[in-house]
């Protein structure tokens, strides 16, 4: 289940007890394309009920930055548990757009 | 994970080439898996099956159900080994193992992941098997 909070150009998507994986990003896909054409430009990703990224969910979350940057927006993640935050350093996706942990470490 | 006499712990299993059967199957590698292995290893472990199983299910076998991915995990004191094959015709693994993609691509990090995060990756010749270990 993906939840939507929007309030103006800023949202936030919490995946609930679904990781971010291949499975999963061609709905998490859709709807961030529907929402940024809706006029999102402050989209917030918030991963604390997500135990898993895979390599297209970190693909996603940068195809998603790519677009709102274009744009004039931003993307942030937060919540992300400290594998995952280990995993976006190792991948350097915090040099992208900004990346907090559960505890608010980035 | 079952014991076995020579190996710590292996789980075997032979899937149909489609996500949602990568999604049964690693609820049941969390739930065996959170008994063998520390917190950062379980994450570790089924990022790197995660990405082996998905290339050989949608690169391997273009999502065909028909088609099966065959997956071992085993773990023999501190060395876990994933081998994972599919029927597929295989890739050309050695033009995607030599790509280096910018860091504003949004595809191609399966590749990186496993050079990452394994300490070995093998695949056969044709590309339709990868064998890839990791210390845990």
């Amino acid at each position: 289940m993906i939840v939507l909070s929007r309030e103006g150009d800023k949202a936030v998507l919490r995946p609930s007890g679904a990781d971010i994986v291949s499975s999963l990003v061609p709905e998490l896909r859709a709807q961030m394309r529907g929402i940024v054409e809706e006029g999102v430009r402050d989209l917030v990703v918030d991963l604390a009920n997500v135990q898993m990224v895979d390599s297209s969910g970190i693909g996603l979350l940068i195809s998603a930055h790519n677009s709102l940057h274009k744009l004039g927006g931003r993307l942030a993640v937060v919540h992300a548990s400290k594998d995952i935050l280990d995993l976006f350093h190792t991948m350097r996706i915090h040099q992208h757009f900004s990346v907090t942990g559960d505890g608010g470490e980035d | 994970m079952k014991p076995s006499s020579r190996f710590a712990c292996e789980m075997r299993t032979t899937l149909p080439a489609t996500l949602e059967a990568i999604e049964e199957f690693f609820v049941e590698f969390r739930r065996q898996a959170q008994n063998t292995l520390s917190r950062a290893d379980c994450f570790a472990a089924e990022l790197l099956s995660r990405e082996a199983l998905t290339n050989a299910v949608v690169h391997g076998c273009h999502r065909d159900p028909r088609k099966h991915v065959i997956c071992v995990l085993r773990l023999r004191g501190r060395r876990l080994t994933i081998a994972v094959h599919d029927e597929g015709e295989g890739f050309d693994w050695r033009a995607a193992w030599n790509r280096r993609g910018g860091i504003f691509e949004s595809s191609g990090r399966g590749i990186q992941i496993l050079r990452k995060f394994a300490i070995r990756v093998r695949y056969n010749e044709k590309g339709n098997a990868v064998t890839i270990v990791k210390l845990c």
